[in-house]
């Protein structure tokens, strides 16, 4: 805690993400508009819509703020079921001898096959929504967190105060949960972070080419909407409808970047690696 | 060691099973597939798999219903533009990535690496199509010094070969620059950080105090060792890069196999789109194969696992 307090690019990405995060968490009592309610389209700014309207005459600022909602509820709870299932098999393979053989191989197969071209076509054959596309990356984004975990744990059996517990008697589940799982939770946000920055970044790009929820846009699907519009670098439409958007995109993804660079730093104080692959 | 390529190489052939399969499996499971109103005289599935896959060895796709040709005929079409973006990002992003982050290491602290570091830590916070649809505003539309979408200029008829090669550049330009610039934050970082590790090492002060020139140890001794963990991840990045395509060729309507997935999404042509998911997931895996053989020849540690 005290050395994440002293990480200023850190404390600087916690801050944005949490800026978010409560424009997500109060979006109805900050947004002037319903996100659906229709007025004359494409109106430039002016005192009543603050950034304009969109082609179908949707309040633009009111889309953004729930757009931010859309966007991070889809990385969020993808990031935690992804990490989440990586736990569980890190945990499982590196405790259990046992298993470790057909788990790892299975990990090694998600880590090589194509992530993204397949996750655009499986997301292609199915009805488009955000319950979807959690479901998808949640299915192809937990194999590095396993890899991660297991190697930790592997580490971790054979330590004297793990063995000494095993010797006084304590079950398998309670020396994983109360005496392994506690030193793999720093490894685990980080993590969380990383696996967040790709997700956050992969969503926005299946949302452009037309693979997001029409019912519920995230920023990206307003980049869609945007791109799609005949004159939009034509006239100045892109001003208020493009680059708020994508500018709401490249924040919280350095948002992601920031802190992941300071629980790294924290994690692993020899090894500066790059935070971001 | 010689397990050890086995179980790699069975690895990629149930992969590619699986992306076949996925790739045959898919229209039959969904809900509302393009397949559901079918009737109950197709033949059983095992039949129609046997099928598919005959035809797939055949080259043969299926049609492309908004082309309105064989979806084989219209990659083919489209692949010489996507591994022409794509092979001149990479070959630039690489050496330039690599470079800048040996520079950045030597120049530690000073103005020139916080500069490079900051700015490539920003632009990878830039999802492509973002960049691309910036560059198209500023140099595309207000400076009007490059072209706004396309490979080529439509209509004109070039009288020289030279005139030809200049009109595919002036086009390939910015979405080259904005692969370019989207992908080369992980290869520059990751040449940093391996730079900065291998010049703390006592053989670097060694040869320092032999009194080698500093450019010298830093290309001969070591940058030499800081590429092995930058090879392991060229795959990595490669690959991201070849779908980084999808998006930037969307947004320039550049017309390779990138710009053939959203518009098989917008013209709901799933033949097409099935086609050109193939081509890129074969584009990665062949990519990744590439990288694991190279990285074994330069690493014999790797082969004792």
């Amino acid at each position: 805690m005290k050395q994440y307090k002293n990480n200023k690019l850190g404390l600087v990405g916690l801050g944005l993400l949490i800026f978010f995060l409560l424009i997500a968490v109060f979006a109805p009592y900050i947004a002037p508009y319903d996100p659906h309610q229709r007025f004359d389209s494409t109106e430039h700014p002016n005192s009543e819509h603050l950034l304009g309207t969109n082609h179908v005459g949707q309040d633009i600022l009111s889309e953004l703020i729930y757009g931010t909602r859309v966007s991070l509820f889809i990385t969020l709870f993808a990031s935690i079921a992804a990490v989440g299932i990586g736990i569980f098999i890190g945990l499982v393979v590196g405790y259990f001898k046992r298993f470790d053989f057909y788990l790892m191989r299975l990990t090694d197969l998600f880590l090589t096959i194509p992530k993204l071209p397949v996750i655009i076509i499986i997301a292609a054959f199915m009805l488009p929504s955000v319950w979807n596309l959690v479901f998808v990356f949640a299915i192809f984004e937990w194999a590095i967190t396993a890899r991660i975990i297991r190697a930790e744990v592997l580490t971790l059996r054979h330590r004297n105060y793990v063995e000494a517990t095993r010797l006084f008697g304590a079950k398998d589940s309670h020396i994983l949960a109360w005496h392994i799982f506690p030193y793999v939770v720093p490894l685990v946000f980080v993590q969380l972070v990383l696996v967040s920055r790709y997700i956050i970044l992969a969503e926005s790009g299946l949302s452009f080419i037309g693979l997001g929820d029409p019912t519920a846009k995230s920023w990206g699907m307003m980049l869609h909407d945007a791109f799609a519009y005949p004159t939009i670098f034509i006239s100045d439409l892109w001003m208020w409808w493009m680059l708020p958007a994508g500018l709401c995109i490249v924040l919280t993804i350095l948002a992601f970047t920031f802190i992941g660079y300071a629980l790294e730093e924290i994690v692993n104080p020899s090894l500066k690696k790059s935070p971001w692959i | 060691m010689q397990t050890n390529v086995i179980t790699k190489i069975v690895g990629y052939i149930i992969i590619i099973f699986i992306i076949i399969s996925l790739n045959f499996f898919l229209p039959r499971m969904m809900p509302a597939g393009p397949l559901s109103g079918l009737t109950s005289s197709t033949p059983p599935v095992l039949e129609q798999y046997i099928t598919y896959m005959v035809d797939l060895m055949h080259g043969d796709l299926g049609w492309s219903s908004s082309k309105n040709a064989p979806v084989w005929d219209v990659l083919i079409r489209s692949m010489k533009w996507t591994l022409l973006l794509v092979g001149s990002s990479t070959a630039i992003y690489i050496s330039l990535g690599i470079l800048l982050g040996a520079v950045s290491a030597w120049k530690k602290g000073k103005k020139t690496d916080v500069g490079l570091l900051v700015l490539f830590i920003v632009l990878a916070a830039f999802p492509p199509f973002f960049l691309g649809m910036l560059f198209i505003i500023y140099f595309g539309w207000r400076l009007d010094l490059f072209p706004r979408f396309g490979a080529q200029t439509l209509y004109i008829d070039y009288s020289t070969a030279f005139g030809t090669i200049l009109d595919i550049l002036h086009h390939l330009f910015l979405p080259a620059l904005t692969l370019t610039l989207t992908s080369i934050g992980v290869i520059y970082l990751l040449t940093r950080n391996s730079m900065l590790s291998v010049l703390d090492q006592e053989y670097i002060q060694t040869a320092r105090a032999k009194g080698l020139g500093e450019w010298y140890i830093i290309r001969r001794h070591a940058l030499k060792n800081a590429m092995l963990p930058i090879i392991t991840l060229v795959a990595l990045i490669a690959g991201l890069a070849i779908t980084g395509t999808i998006f930037v060729e969307t947004v320039f309507a550049y017309p390779g196999v990138g710009l053939l997935v959203s518009d098989a999404i917008a013209a709901h042509d799933y033949p097409l789109l099935q086609g050109a998911f193939l081509f890129f997931a074969f584009a990665i895996l062949a990519v990744n194969f590439t990288a694991d053989r190279v990285y074994e020849l330069l690493d014999p540690r790797v082969k004792e696992d």
